[in-house]
């Protein structure tokens, strides 16, 4: 009884909305709304598209290419679990089909970080039930990330 | 259809303000210093408990133990007409003082409270109590570790400074500037002054922010008391009409993570709250005498400027750098109490004070002939904005 229990990281209670999303985590795939009435990527999920109001929607695969928006390090204070592990670097990306993600970056430490890298999704299995998706770098150049067709034709 | 500003335009008046001290630990509950506030605010005024009819108020879901009902009954007032809570964090700071402005204007109510009571400093944070299970945009994001305002902001101040080219030492000029403003002001709860050295060599927060880029945490209450323009002039105080109203939000909003989902991150609420305060009172910037300007985080201030177009996007650093925000000898001073950087956070209902304070002429940093305040609650959730007006 006494043993003290590590802190719990927060993590994502799935709803009807989001399951599809954290299940294809799970297989290793990054899927992102995609509006079936105007072709729009969207996120975060929602349950109308903004643009053309229709309910449908397909959970469509993202290609995994990003590029580092911005970031900042979180230092204390923080919820116990971040607290241990300080300062605990956040990155928000920009998806190659517009949309942009909350985030961490693996594979690099913070020092390196430069608006812009391109990234490419990775896929961190938390415990049986959770996998988050990161990003790494993908050590392509950015001219050559930008040269590369989206998998949807661009919303607009 | 365009809004009829004419319906609500100069047609109250506020006339009397209340505040309990600011502290750390106030050592007793929101319900009681709201009351405090409220009651010093009437007295100010010359009404009574009873002829209150109406309050409205900031509030937090799951935080706030003060209902409507509960402050009308302990404080004494007459049957209500009108009554409502404004979520939004900081973003509210301004809507209970519109919507009593509202209720006054359209004759819902005679003479309606608005009141913030938050015992932030010895409650402890919100996010602090995130679990360990999240729904919601939190689910996307609490998990990456990112819970808090700091963070938050934090992420949308390194965008800034790679899209404008804007620093750190611009971040802590505004810190530094409202500090020198609190110096003056005896219910400052800091009243030392740093310089930009001090603030970037506080401890790091959320990088680039520093400790002294950030508001502080209290306890404490401010009230004020609306009512019609006309009865106003019959009561004690010089009256402060309120001339302009707004709130805003931009369209597909998400709060302030949602500016980054967002095409442009800095489309920020309170570019349309700004938009509606001015059209409102058919004012622009070049007509304000003093700004009081939401200030959680030092670059919001930067934001607000921008927004409220003192000037283009992307100049505010050069503005805040060219001393321009600074008393006395800044065109548009800033947050002369010293804002939440400085006097206290109350969700930026102080500001409010303060705006009147100038109007009246009694601020401890009080610009030479304010005739014009500025009010602006947060900027990057839905939000909004008053300007204030000398009756004399």
């Amino acid at each position: 009884m006494s043993q003290e229990q590590p802190p719990a990281r927060p993590l994502p209670q799935e709803t009807p909305l989001t399951a599809p999303f954290w299940e294809a985590a799970r297989q290793r795939r990054l899927v992102i709304q995609c509006c079936t009435g105007c072709s729009r990527y969207r996120w975060p999920p929602e349950v109308a598209c903004y643009e053309c109001g229709s309910f449908d929607y397909e959970w469509a695969p993202a290609s995994g290419r990003a590029k580092l928006y911005t970031w900042t390090v979180a230092h204390p204070p923080l919820l116990p679990y971040f607290h241990r592990r300080a300062p605990w670097p956040i990155a928000v990306v920009e998806l190659e089909e517009g949309p942009r993600m909350i985030t961490n970056i693996v594979g690099i430490e913070s020092g390196e970080y430069e608006i812009g890298m391109p990234l490419v999704a990775g896929f961190e299995d938390i415990d049986k039930d959770v996998t988050l998706v990161v990003f790494r770098p993908s050590g392509e150049t950015t001219e050559g990330a930008e040269g590369l067709a989206p998998l949807r034709p661009e919303p607009r | 259809m365009k809004p009829d500003s004419a319906i609500i335009r100069d047609r109250t008046a506020i006339v009397g303000v209340g505040t309990t001290e600011y502290a750390r630990d106030i050592g007793r509950s929101e319900l009681k210093t709201a009351l405090e506030a409220i009651r010093m605010a009437l007295d100010e005024a010359g009404l009574g408990a009873r002829d209150v009819d109406a309050i409205f108020k900031i509030e937090t879901p799951g935080e706030d133990p003060n209902s409507e009902l509960e402050i009308a009954r302990n404080l004494g007032a007459g049957a209500l007409r009108c009554w409502g809570g404004f979520g939004y964090g900081g973003g509210g700071a301004c809507a209970p003082v519109v919507h009593a402005a509202m209720a006054v204007a359209t004759g819902m109510a005679s003479v309606a409270v608005a009141v913030r009571a938050r015992n932030r400093g010895s409650g402890g944070r919100p996010w602090a109590r995130t679990g360990s299970r999240v729904t919601g945009l939190a689910a996307f994001e609490a998990p990456y570790g990112l819970v808090s305002p700091v963070q938050q902001i934090a992420l949308m101040a390194r965008r800034y400074m790679h899209q404008y080219g804007a620093t750190a030492e611009d971040f802590a000029r505004v810190a530094v500037v409202q500090r020198s403003h609190a110096a003056r002001n005896p219910r400052a709860f800091f009243r030392e002054p740093i310089t930009v050295d001090d603030v970037l060599n506080s401890r790091l927060i959320a990088e680039p922010l520093h400790l002294l880029d950030c508001s502080l945490e209290t306890d404490g209450a401010c009230a004020v008391v609306v009512t019609g323009a006309e009865r106003a002039r019959d009561l004690r105080q010089l009256p402060v009409l309120i001339s302009g109203v707004s709130q805003g939000m931009p369209p597909r909003h998400y709060m302030m993570n949602g500016l980054l989902y967002q095409d442009d991150p800095f489309d920020m609420p309170s570019k349309y709250a700004a938009r509606d305060v001015y059209r409102s009172v058919g004012m622009g910037p070049e007509e304000i005498d003093v700004a009081l300007l939401y200030d959680v985080f030092s670059p919001m201030v930067l934001w607000q400027l921008e927004s409220y177009g003192f000037c283009q996007p992307g100049e505010a650093a050069g503005f805040v750098r060219d001393g321009r925000i600074a008393w006395p000898d800044g065109e548009l001073p800033v947050n002369t109490h010293g804002g939440s950087l400085s006097e206290a956070y109350v969700h930026g209902f102080n500001h409010i004070l303060e705006g009147v304070r100038q109007v009246r002429g009694t601020s401890t940093c009080q610009v030479e002939g304010a005739r014009v305040a500025l009010v602006a609650a947060a900027a990057v959730v839905p939000s909004s904005a008053l300007i204030l007006r000398s009756a004399a």
